[in-house]
């Protein structure tokens, strides 16, 4: 590189500046990445950037810069994922038979089960790719403003919507990219000048006023009073599909929030953003607040509403699954709001003490469906501040799908209950999604995915209320496919029970948004939890491991862990199922029912939601932009086909009329007085070259003179080309 | 196509000698030969002194034309230009006797200072190409060059050319003073031997004419014939003139057009000359309206103007 900007007159220097900002400006795009993301070895990627920016840098060969980069890759890859050294085979193998996994994976379409070594090498490809770019970008081109403004956009939209506090990666942009813009401006014009070496010296001068402005208004911005926001969040609606609701009953819009009956469930609500509760959580979980168990066709309730036992010294005798399930403590404290209404005890998974600070307060369980009640001498209080002692679960998926059918028939009774009024076809249903799955474990994967395709879109508004003579689960499944998480979670459960698969429904909110990160520096962060965040879903009940929550709302995870056991990938292959599917023959299709499980399951059923049409918008966009960035060189590309093809005077007179559009483009307008021949005297002067002047006097024999010729000649079109590409820089 | 080669080394001759003789008139020289080629004639308005007789009398030194000069006074007749029957008593009948209009190349000096009666003797010759006297037309020799002067700042005792009349003239240009260097030069040129007397002609009588002939035969196309047009009309519309060009005007600058293109050594006319040559061909076409001139605006201004505001061709329906 250094020889070629010896050849292009610009001072090593500047161009090196000029890539540093490019660098540090990318850097920006990486910092936000730990933080928004599950990505840990942050600082790996970052040396991992380095590397290649500066491989890039010594413009060495290409398939030498390809090794070096790639064996790079390898290195990284290594050193976070193996425990052998690089050169040892088993290392080798591991890659390969990940990769392999993955490629299926990918070609199954199942983006969630790729596994953290190929999105790793995904991400360190896309680094390598970028400082390709960026080096072509800011050094090659000295085009810095597009990488500037998308950085800007990046930096501003995770600020708007993820926990990124980006003020500081604002100002640095900022700088770096008003300093690029201006040093990228000055050595355009030197090259387009033609400067020498030593005349630009004494113009290095220019670089100071430069500085000023950019340090001037930075210091300005940062000390201007600044508005508060303007407008609502713009895209609420794409938050909407991150949050979760409960409901509180009754037909018509609803705001959204914590409620007790739930005996009458369906109709719209609107967000409620309003804060719950603070939680300082190491371990991400839901919160759990009761399970009801009793479906009335309509909605739930509970079968044993009065019976509480007392907690000794707050020690939480609940249980939801087996000792047997590994776990890890942790510690959790909730802050709540002074509003706050709920005088239960919101607590997560495992929960095994709670330390309530007002000794006063008593704890009351209702065994059946896990609601603690804090009370005073016999009077509900609301408890605002309050931590809890849990042991984190990792459900054993093995023990899982061993797991028998339970053999405790009160327990089957109660929670495989469902009433007459279920249809025949919401049985069939669930017999059908899990007609091909012989244990429990993946039956009730199978309709916990179910929801995810096949046309259900999740929804808060236009959500129908069952008529008195419908089912709620029937609506939802056969007619409206449409609506949030009570919806999805109560069809879950009734289409388990269908099965004889014991199932609760639960309520409570889901873990929030984290509003900061590891505030405390051992990894506590701090989550916020709305009205917003309320929710419902579902617990299956696995003999030997206990209640395993599953949620089968759209848009939605439950944040536990499920234990697959690592020495076998099969279990992995068949936690996605739908790989192994085009192995499988294809169920008949038997009824004319508006799903059809079958295709749906093998991937090609293709439910149009909005998150299609935003994406499908915004690749639209892209490719229009795209188009339009490169309108001139396609132009050019069509129109010297159509010389070279044609030879004949009207491809000609539109390939000239065009090289004026590019030069009006390009700042040279032709004044409508000017005649061609001035026009070409004055862009061959700025050019430097006769191009334009021998082009235009062909030109005026086509137009002016008595022809009827071809005039085409491949000379003429490659010098015609060569004027564009000129043009063009 | 050869033949056009040989003409063009010969015009650039031309040239070359009048350059010998007026130092940095060039333009003025190829405006004069544009009319010379075109069959049109040329009105220099200037300044008594700046080389206007000197550029006729090199022009038809280098063209091996007869050359007549008229000087035109306040009691020059009309017979005095076109010539005169005299008895001949020997031969018993009326003899002609042409007068100074029968050359090739007539310099008409300080035109305005002659009655309008002796003018438009002349001006008839140049329009018809013939002289008609008492009773008889004589046609004028070909080739045919009246180059008029006159001189724009005396008015008393001069009868200034009608407007009407002056669109019988193709061209009207100005040779302005000569700049310090050009001045010094033609100082130093002159101090011996006058460079008029080393000039030979280059071109005879019939190249002249049958240059004129080829001159016809260059190509216009016709979008710039359209340009021409699109010039014309808009002095007929444009509010500071009070009279605009006449058709007579498009075809004069059409046929100049042609002439330049031809020395320019090409055989289709291109909007450049057309723009080049529209000042020196529309300015003494156009009458201003007085509140025009009120203002301070010139002719020559407003025609730019109009050069400016019209649209240059490029493009061609094929």
């Amino acid at each position: 590189m250094v020889n070629r900007l010896r050849q292009s007159n610009i001072p090593f220097v500047y161009s090196f500046i000029l890539y540093i900002a490019g660098l540090l400006l990318f850097l920006e795009w990486l910092y936000p990445v730990e933080q928004v993301t599950d990505t840990k070895f942050i600082g790996i990627f970052i040396m991992y950037t380095f590397f290649c920016f500066f491989i890039s840098l010594l413009q060495v060969k290409w398939w030498l810069s390809f090794i070096l980069k790639g064996f790079g890759i390898l290195f990284v890859l290594n050193g976070i994922f193996s425990d052998y050294p690089i050169w040892n085979m088993r290392w080798l193998h591991e890659l390969f038979t990940d990769l392999t996994y993955n490629i299926q994976t990918l070609i199954a379409r199942e983006w969630f089960d790729l596994s953290n070594m190929f999105r790793t090498l995904l991400f360190l490809i896309i680094i390598w790719l970028m400082s390709y770019l960026i080096h072509y970008w800011f050094i090659q081109v000295k085009r810095v403003m597009i990488f500037s403004v998308l950085t800007f956009i990046y930096i501003a939209l995770l600020d708007t919507f993820t926990v990124y506090h980006a003020n500081w990666a604002i100002a640095r942009t900022f700088v770096i990219a008003f300093l690029a813009l201006g040093i990228a401006n000055i050595v355009r014009e030197i090259q387009r000048e033609n400067m020498t070496t030593s005349s630009f010296r004494f113009r290095s001068l220019w670089i100071l006023p430069l500085v000023m402005i950019v340090l001037f208004s930075t210091v300005v911005g940062y000390a201007a009073p600044k508005l508060e926001p303007q407008w609502n969040d713009p895209v609420e609606f794409i938050k909407s599909a991150k949050e979760s609701f409960g409901n509180a009953g009754g037909y018509t819009v609803q705001k959204v929030g914590y409620g007790e009956d739930d005996s009458r469930l369906g109709g719209s609500f609107v967000q409620d953003y309003t804060q719950v509760f603070q939680a300082y959580v190491k371990k991400e979980s839901y919160f759990r607040i009761e399970s009801k168990d009793v479906y009335t066709g309509k909605g739930w309730v509970n079968s044993s509403s009065d019976k509480y036992i007392e907690q000794p010294e707050w020690n939480i005798t609940f249980e939801t699954f087996a000792s047997t399930v590994e776990t890890e403590p942790y510690e959790m404290s909730l802050k709540f709001d002074e509003g706050g209404k709920i005088p239960k005890l919101i607590y997560p998974y495992g929960a095994t003490h709670v330390n309530l600070k007002n000794q006063e307060v008593g704890l009351w369980l209702n065994e059946e469906s896990g609601e603690m009640k804090t009370e005073i001498d016999g009077k509900d209080v609301v408890v605002r501040d309050y931590s809890i002692r849990y042991n984190y679960p990792s459900y054993p998926i093995d023990r899982m799908r061993k797991s028998q059918a339970p053999t405790d028939t009160t327990l089957l009774e109660r929670y495989t209950n469902l009433p007459n009024t279920v249809p025949e076809r919401v049985y069939d249903l669930a017999e059908e999604i899990t007609a091909r799955y012989d244990n429990q474990y993946d039956k009730v994967r199978a309709v916990e995915r179910y929801f995810s395709a096949n046309g259900f879109v999740y929804q808060t508004s236009d959500v129908a209320v069952p008529s008195d003579e419908q089912d709620y689960v029937d609506q939802f499944l056969f007619e409206t496919k449409v609506g949030y998480c009570d919806n999805f979670s109560s069809s879950m459960v009734v289409l388990l029970r269908s099965l004889d698969i014991p199932a609760r429904w639960v309520k409570g909110f889901t873990s929030g948004e984290k509003l900061e990160d590891n505030i405390d520096g051992e990894g506590t962060d701090l989550y916020e939890i709305t009205n917003a965040n309320a929710h419902s879903w579902v617990e299956v009940y696995f003999e030997g491991v206990g209640w395993v929550p599953f949620e089968p709302t759209q848009g939605f995870r439950v944040p536990n862990d499920y234990d697959v056991s690592l020495n076998n990938q099969h279990d992995d292959a068949l936690e996605a199922p739908e790989i192994n599917q085009p192995e499988r023959p294809e169920p008949p299709k038997e009824t004319q029912d508006a799903f059809s499980p079958s295709k749906s399951e093998d991937g090609f059923n293709f439910d149009f939601t909005w998150i299609h049409g935003v994406i499908i918008v915004v690749l639209l966009l892209l490719l229009a932009g795209f188009l339009f960035w490169k309108r001139f060189e396609l132009e050019t590309i069509y129109l010297h086909r159509k010389i070279i093809k044609k030879q004949d005077a009207a491809s000609y007179q539109d390939a000239y009329l065009f090289t004026l559009k590019l030069l009006k483009n390009k700042g040279f307008n032709k004044g409508p007085d000017q005649t061609l021949r001035e026009f070409a005297t004055k862009i061959d002067n700025w050019y430097g070259s006769d191009e334009m002047g021998q082009l235009t006097t062909t030109y005026e024999k086509l137009i002016y003179q008595n022809s009827n010729g071809k005039v085409g000649t491949e000379e003429l079109s490659n010098l015609w080309k060569n004027l564009i590409k000129r043009i063009l820089g | 196509m050869q033949e056009t080669m040989v003409y063009n080394a010969k015009i650039e001759k031309v040239i070359e000698n009048i350059n010998k003789v007026m130092i940095g008139k060039e333009d003025v020289a190829v405006l004069s030969l544009v009319a010379l080629l075109a069959e049109g004639h040329v009105l220099l308005e200037d300044v008594p002194g700046v080389g206007k007789t000197m550029l006729v009398r090199t022009l038809a030194k280098s063209l091996d034309c007869d050359f007549k000069r008229i000087q035109f006074t306040p009691d020059l007749l009309p017979s005095d230009v076109t010539g005169i029957s005299i008895y001949n008593p020997k031969e018993m009948e009326f003899e002609f006797r042409g007068g100074p209009i029968l050359g090739n190349i007539v310099l008409a000096d300080e035109i305005n200072r002659t009655s309008p009666k002796t003018q438009s003797a002349l001006l008839e010759g140049m329009e018809e190409k013939s002289v008609t006297v008492d009773g008889k037309t004589i046609p004028l020799q070909r080739p045919f060059f009246v180059m008029a002067t006159q001189n724009p700042i005396e008015y008393e005792g001069t009868y200034p050319l009608p407007e009407a009349q002056l669109d019988r003239f193709l061209l009207k240009l100005t040779m302005g003073y000569p700049s310090l260097r050009e001045e010094l030069e033609m100082l130093e040129r002159t101090s011996k031997q006058h460079p008029i007397e080393t000039i030979s002609p280059v071109m005879t009588k019939e190249e002249l004419v049958s240059i004129q002939e080829e001159v016809r035969n260059v190509y216009i196309e016709s979008n710039v014939q359209q340009y021409i047009i699109n010039l014309v009309r808009e002095t007929r519309n444009y509010n500071a003139i009070f009279l605009g060009v006449s058709p007579r005007g498009s075809i004069a600058l059409m046929k100049a057009a042609k002439a330049y293109a031809f020395i320019k050594g090409r055989d289709f006319v291109l909007p450049d000359d057309v723009k080049y040559l529209a000042p020196y061909v529309l300015t003494h076409r156009i009458i201003l309206t007085s509140e025009a001139k009120y203002d301070g605006n010139t002719a020559k201004q407003i025609v730019e103007t109009i050069v400016k505001q019209t649209f240059v061709p490029i493009r061609k329906e094929f």
